[in-house]
């Protein structure tokens, strides 16, 4: 067996100490560590740099776009609402009742023996129709007879252009009044009639029809 | 004993180096790691914003063109109906308006006063206001105020009557007192 000798023990010993020196090796793995974070940290730094980049020309982008994009709300909702208010418009424009066509039809249905002495008209509110007072004087043999032809013949008129006419004397009362009428002396009526109907067009189904007018006179 | 001295020095070092190791992860994370990561999620959360606001804001002008196309008409009608009021107070220039129209139908020393003025219940007629005017006929034919009431509709759709009253001059049966209540609406200016 050979014998080895090892005169350098104690340099080898202290050279293998500091070689395990753990501070040394604590700082070494630090260093290595810090290494690694260096390089983690650059990654993600060239990213979040990417990232800014990539923020910027959006930016611009938006930038360029934006008052474009305002403008463009805006008169979306400009025009939103001027599609709106003249729909509403058009509305109360075409629910109007127009007080021509019923003077008209009233004036049909006025015979020389009867005569208005004054109307009042009105719209009622939310659309429930039209309340009429005709208010007047009629003149005849019987001259209630000739005040019911009136309110028969408006029945009949007002039927033909509106829904749900309802015509009713409120006041029928016999004058004491004798009028002539073509050469033929005649007694008088004051009557006051309520009319109620609904401006819209007549239905089949809701039509008031005309009725049998036989004259009584 | 002088292993186990340099076992204590030892330790020493490894603990030094082990705070070392900590005091370094944690200025990593709060200085330079932290603040760069909050910082790249803000201006990935601005770009995300920014990029959905791009996108819908092509959507959003595409939307505009396509509703300017079909709103044409009612922006014209909307136009048309504008016109017709005047500018100004509306007590400034619809009494004279009404009584030329009412004189240029032979009817004579109509009078236009102002009810009142109250606002629309429906939110889109907000820019909008519903004059009440009463109009005064002091006298007229039935006939020609027929065709003047007609005109009257015809011409002024912003306008509606919803009173009238009409009544036989009790000297002159042939010729009536007209009292008419209208509602005019008007754009606020």
């Amino acid at each position: 067996m050979a014998l080895h000798l090892n005169l350098l023990h104690e340099e080898i010993l202290q050279q293998r100490q500091r070689q395990r020196d753990p501070l040394k090796i604590g700082v070494m793995v630090l260093i290595a560590l810090g290494g690694v974070l260096f390089v983690y940290y650059m990654f993600n730094a060239y990213r979040t740099l990417e990232i800014k980049t990539k923020l910027s020309a959006v930016e611009r982008e938006w930038a360029k776009v934006e008052p474009q994009v305002t403008a463009a709300q805006k008169r979306s909702a400009e025009l939103t609402d001027i599609i709106k208010t003249t729909r509403v418009l058009d509305e109360y424009i075409e629910n109007r009742f127009f007080w021509a066509p019923f003077l008209q039809k009233v004036s049909r249905c006025v015979a020389p023996n009867t005569q208005l002495t004054s109307i009042e008209g009105k719209v009622m509110d939310e659309n429930k129709g039209i309340s009429v007072s005709i208010e007047g004087v009629a003149a005849g043999r019987e001259p209630r007879a000739a005040a019911e032809d009136l309110r028969q013949m408006l029945v009949e008129q007002l039927a033909q252009s509106y829904r749900e006419v309802k015509i009713e004397f409120k006041g029928l009362e016999d004058l004491d009044t004798i009028v002539n009428v073509g050469g033929s002396n005649m007694a008088m009526a004051h009557y006051t009639l309520t009319v109620t109907f609904n401006p819209g067009a007549p239905t089949k189904t809701t039509a008031v029809q005309p009725p049998d007018r036989a004259p009584r006179r | 004993m002088s292993a186990v001295n340099f076992k204590k020095e030892q330790i020493k070092k490894i603990s030094l180096s082990a705070m070392g190791f900590v005091f370094l992860l944690y200025v990593y994370f709060s200085f330079f790691l932290g603040p760069l990561n909050r910082s790249r999620n803000a201006m990935t959360a601005a770009m995300n914003d920014k990029q959905s606001k791009l996108n819908s804001s092509k959507d959003e002008m595409s939307k505009a063109s396509t509703l300017e196309h079909q709103a044409k008409s009612a922006t014209t009608r909307f136009a048309a109906l504008k016109k017709l009021n005047s500018e100004g107070a509306p007590i400034a220039w619809f009494p004279p308006r009404i009584k030329v129209f009412f004189a240029n139908e032979q009817i004579d020393k109509a009078v236009a006063r102002l009810e009142n003025s109250t606002p629309f219940k429906e939110a889109e007629m907000a820019g909008w206001m519903k004059y009440n005017w009463m109009i005064e006929i002091p006298q007229a034919d039935y006939s020609a105020l027929g065709k003047a009431m007609a005109d009257l509709e015809n011409a002024e759709p912003l306008l509606s009557i919803t009173k009238v009253t009409i009544r036989a001059l009790p000297e002159q049966g042939q010729f009536q007192t007209v009292d008419l209540v209208a509602t005019n609406f008007i754009q606020k200016k």
